[in-house]
């Protein structure tokens, strides 16, 4: 039997097609390297954002936060006198491209900095490549356990004033605050299976448990659950006083919507993530229902912290929109901004080695974090606010110093 | 006990809405031997139109089925014509692809204009649930299930006893004889994939009023389709229904019984304990041939 | 072998060439060669013996756990020693996954393809959730190469190379062997081929396994490039899965150079538009029109429709000269053979 194969000359004209696309792409690299390196007038900063795929819609927001930066940095003078140029390019949300992304921007576009994108998933990674070259590497989105238990010298979380795992202390701490014939009894824990939510849950959990609130469910459930009335279900029939939720925003609401069904409204509910979405929250769940609702975030539209009413006002006059839609991540990415100019203040230069080592050992002020210092691995040990749904809005409800409300306790019944 | 019972209420609805979504798959196998990999994104493309009835136009997503039905009919008939049917006799497998690569393309049209952003349909009646005793049964279920029977018993009565169904029988059973006999293969074909992207668009109706989607939803549904017909058998309307109802109950069962944890595993180890004894499935047929 | 060289010669000679800031052409080189090595270990068994899978993930990504756990329970440390252990680790998930293919091929075509792609579903599933093997969501560090960075690509480079002549090799020999023959058996008409005496069993699972060695080899070395794994990324089903098959197709399954002419023209303008285009999800479309016109124009692949080109114009001058027929409508073409021409 004779089939098609590779012989003679249909081979060779299948080889000079690979050679040809591999000539083609030696010409390119070797064109744009040579024209790279004559501009050297503008601050280049690279940035991979997930534009497509699983993380787009943080990743968009996250880009408007690094524009604005920029824009505002160049109409006050740019870094030491030089404008800031971002080139950002998408990952899709997977590692591969945030590899070769960084890698394009440090050997062939030669840039000045770089800055992080969304997820520990990807911060991770592209915090070693950029670590071999010796590149600073600021990132606001990624805090999870693995980011920092890597430890590596050139990594600054900027994006707020703690890691995921002791992000939602402050919840414990509230509680704990209460007299003790306020304080809830049992505590139930329905967690996703995933890096940021299980580890504040469980944070907070043994700090509850050394205190003698009694746990009286506890469970991780898979990265891909849709329905969660199954988990719902058991924790309505253990009966907990307070339910602790370590939960990402889409099981976050699901959570919510299988509570409703089954008609359970606990006296005190906190969720790691989900009811921080201004607009996905009251959308999904319904907006009778977001009443007593808690949360931590680093960050809300009328938060008072310095700096954020002007970052709100500057974001809506380049951006449009209602203050209330805008996503906290570009507060995030603001803030790595907010951090990268510090350090090139402080030590009027631009070399990383340097402004490595002052953002690790100075403290610095940013819109997410507040005042923080990190340590060597680029973690923070700051606190996050406590906040909750109050009178149809999300807002900072502890500590006293920085709330804009007092907490609503207990949680109403669920309207019908 | 009552925990039980409530699951396999639950369980047991959703698994309604499951057998739907598979409804069109079993459609396409049986007609062009051809796994539509974009049955997911069809049923989140139905709950996203749902969805935009709801909330721009105001009308009531299970009516709106009415016509966002019929337009992805359309739909699907316009794809199976240009993507699919050229390249049919060429591969099955080369089918499957293509039918992979409409479910991005359609995902990435869909990001670009609903953003990731993650919505539900959010009526009236979204969170309201009946009490029965100690059992609490959400109406949007009920309702999404009986619809869910309502449409599958529609498409029974049209396999079994229209002309139409008839052809759609005699393709799925020997394509050349069935042309030798006059039927119209290629046409039975596009509007049989047309009927599976309706059906898609009520289940995404369903779907949207129980649970959360954005585009990236379609991956978590196509494996939980694609394992339900392969249990089933591929090509039996019957398997898949029972694999349905049977992922939606062990699902709800483990998940509350046993640990939210392994929910999906029990349903998996039935998958292969049934592959390894009956490898066509509960009801289907034995296949020839590599591929 | 003349053939080997014009193709091997400028891959070996290009990282040694450029300077040190073409690094961003190596890692693109690295992908590249990563994805022509998984597609041609995809075609041992979809191009040859006709069994389209999309479950090569699921050794991909054991390859990728199976060196981690190398690095926790054997200390290797970070140099050179890891790239030792990754034939010991393709050896181990080539072994686990006879018993797994032969449940597979319990089923035949399409049920077959959706056993795959569960097999991979489940797979990062069990990923996520044995959290005290596999770190679970959290994702799990490896130790940083310690390669200068000057040379960090490059080494690499070559590995992946090596490693994607050791698939070309696999495919090339068993295109010469009566192995070979036994897998186009199956491919051609399995129960006919079974029917006169081939045990189809044997080529079936030597090709599975041959198949799940490489790519838990390049699951093992990509884990140690980009130093971390994630369940999501290690057993992607969705893209990278289905990149592999794609770049097959495009290529054209079946033949030897398919896979690799469609992995260096795909995976290069791949990361290309995402880098310039991705700026918006029109990328999505953009890949996924790119795709849908080739298959459409070009369906059994590059190299066949180029050898069909040139056959034919080969043929038209020597019509007189009984030139070999080697391709023609009647004559059974790799893909079609491969899957039937009509549903039967």
């Amino acid at each position: 039997m004779t089939r098609p194969t590779l012989k003679g000359r249909s081979f060779t004209r299948s080889s000079a097609v690979l050679l040809l696309s591999f000539s083609a792409l030696a010409a390119y690299g070797g064109v744009v390297t040579s024209t790279a390196s004559a501009s050297s007038k503008p601050v280049v900063v690279g940035i991979s954002l997930s534009l497509s795929g699983d993380f787009s819609s943080t990743g968009q927001a996250g880009k408007l936060g690094y524009e604005l930066w920029a824009s505002q940095v160049n109409a006050h003078g740019g870094l030491l006198g030089r404008k800031v140029k971002l080139i950002i390019a998408s990952d899709a949300s997977t590692p591969n491209q945030a590899q070769t992304n960084y890698e394009n921007f440090i050997t062939h576009d030669h840039v000045t900095l770089l800055a992080g994108p969304y997820s520990s998933l990807l911060n991770l990674p592209s915090a070693k490549l950029a670590n071999r070259y010796h590149y600073l590497f600021v990132e606001g989105a990624g805090n999870g356990p693995a980011v920092f238990g890597a430890c590596l010298p050139n990594l600054v979380f900027a994006g707020g004033p703690a890691s995921a795992t002791n992000a939602g202390l402050v919840w414990a701490r509230y509680i704990l605050s209460l007299p003790k014939s306020k304080r809830p009894k049992t505590a139930a824990y329905p967690d996703l299976n995933t890096s940021f939510s299980l580890g504040e849950a469980d944070a907070i959990q043994k700090m509850f448990q050394r205190h003698g609130i009694k746990t009286v469910y506890h469970t991780v459930y898979p990265a891909e659950t849709v329905d969660l009335s199954g988990v719902m279900e058991s924790v309505k029939a253990a009966d907990p006083q307070m339910v602790v939720s370590g939960t990402q925003d889409t099981d976050g609401f699901a959570q919510v919507k299988a509570a409703l069904d089954l008609k359970f409204s606990p006296k005190y509910w906190f969720m790691t993530n989900g009811p921080e979405n201004p607009v996905q929250f009251p959308a999904t769940i319904g907006k009778q229902n977001v009443t007593g609702f808690f949360t931590t975030d680093i960050w809300t539209p009328t938060a008072s912290n310095p700096g954020n009413p002007q970052f709100v006002s500057a974001y809506l006059k380049k951006f449009g929109g209602k203050a209330t839609t805008i996503n906290s991540t570009a507060a995030e990415t603001y803030s790595v901004g907010q951090a990268i100019q510090f350090a090139v203040k402080k030590t009027h230069s631009l070399t990383n080695e340097k402004l490595i080592r002052v953002l690790h050992k100075d403290s610095f002020t940013t819109l997410a974090s507040g005042t923080i210092h990190v340590n060597k691995c680029g973690e923070p040990h700051g606190n996050q606010n406590l906040e909750e749904w109050v009178n149809g809005k999300i807002q900072i409800v502890w500590p006293k110093a920085v709330s804009q409300h007092a907490p609503l306790i207990p949680k109403p019944a669920w309207k019908s | 006990m009552t925990v039980f019972v409530q699951a396999l209420i639950l369980g047991g609805l959703t698994g309604g809405v499951y057998a739907l979504m598979t409804s069109g798959l079993t459609l396409s196998f049986g007609t062009m031997r051809v796994i539509n990999l974009a049955q997911g994104i069809f049923v989140v493309l139905g709950s996203y139109l749902s969805y935009l009835f709801f909330t721009d136009v105001h009308i009531d997503p299970i009516l709106s089925i009415l016509i966002t039905a019929p337009a992805m009919f359309v739909l699907g008939f316009v794809l199976q014509t240009i993507f699919l049917r050229p390249i049919r006799y060429n591969a099955h497998s080369l089918s499957l692809v293509m039918t992979w690569v409409m479910a991005i393309g359609i995902e990435g049209v869909l990001s670009i204009i609903f953003t990731t952003n993650q919505r539900s349909i959010v009526t009236s009646y979204a969170n309201t649930s009946w009490t029965f005793g100690p059992f609490e049964v959400p109406a949007v279920r009920v309702y999404a299930f009986a619809l869910s029977i309502v449409i599958l018993a529609g498409l029974y009565f049209l396999l079994e006893f229209s002309k139409f169904g008839r052809a759609v029988r005699a393709t799925s059973q020997r394509e050349s004889a069935a042309k030798l006999l006059g039927v119209n293969t290629d046409r039975v074909s596009a509007v049989a994939f047309g009927i599976g992207c309706a059906t898609a668009a009520a289940a995404g109706c369903l779907y949207g009023l129980i649970f959360i989607f954005n585009p990236n939803t379609q991956y978590d549904l196509i494996g939980r389709l694609l394992a339900i017909v392969v249990l089933g058998g591929l090509g039996s309307y019957k398997g898949a229904f029972i694999g349905a109802m049977t992922l939606g109950i062990c699902e709800a069962l483990v998940q509350s019984f046993i640990s939210p944890q392994w929910s999906d595993l029990p349903f998996f180890l039935i998958l292969a304990l049934v592959l390894i004894l009956r490898p066509q499935g509960l009801f289907g047929l034995r296949e020839r041939g590599a591929a | 072998m003349l053939r080997v060289a014009i193709v091997f010669g400028p891959l070996v000679v290009f990282p040694l060439v450029t300077n040190s800031s073409a690094t961003w052409l190596i890692n693109i080189g690295v992908f590249t060669l990563m994805f022509a090595g998984l597609a041609t270990a995809w075609n041992l068994i979809a191009g040859y013996t006709g069994y389209i899978t999309l479950g090569n993930m699921a050794f991909f990504g054991l390859g990728a756990y199976g060196i981690e756990l190398v690095f926790q329970h054997v200390g290797v440390g970070a140099g050179w020693w890891p790239f030792l252990m990754v034939p010991v680790v393709g050896l181990g998930v080539a072994l686990i996954s006879l018993p797994i293919g032969w449940v597979a091929y319990r089923t035949r075509a399409l049920s077959f393809i959706i056993v795959t792609i569960v097999l991979v579903v489940v797979l990062q599933y069990l990923a996520l959730n044995l959290t005290s093997l596999t770190g679970g969501s959290l994702g799990i560090s490896m130790p940083t190469p310690q390669f200068a960075p000057g040379t960090f690509e490059r080494i690499f480079y070559f590995v992946m190379a090596a490693l994607f002549a050791l698939s070309l090799g696999a495919c090339w020999y068993v295109r010469q062997s009566r192995l070979g023959l036994m897998m186009f058996a199956v491919r051609d008409d399995e129960d006919k081929a079974s029917g006169i005496g081939v045990n189809v069993a044997v080529p079936k699972l030597i090709a599975f396994s041959a198949s799940a060695f490489l790519s838990a080899m390049f699951g093992a070395v990509w884990a140690y490039y980009l130093a971390t794994i994630y369940p999501q990324f290690a057993f992607d089903a969705e893209f990278t899965s289905m990149a592999i098959i794609l770049i097959g197709f495009l290529g054209g399954a079946g033949t030897l150079w398919g896979p690799t002419v469609g992995a260096f023209i795909l995976v290069p303008a791949q990361q290309y538009m995402a880098f310039t285009l991705g700026a918006n999800d029109y990328y999505l479309i953009g890949y996924a029109a790119v795709f849908a016109v080739v298959m459409l124009t070009m369906r059994r692949g590059i190299v066949p429709t180029i050898n069909d080109l040139l056959d034919r114009r080969r043929r038209g001058r020597i019509s007189q000269l009984g030139a070999p027929r080697s391709t023609g409508a009647p004559v059974a073409e790799p893909l079609e053979a491969a899957v039937g021409s009509a549903p039967q």
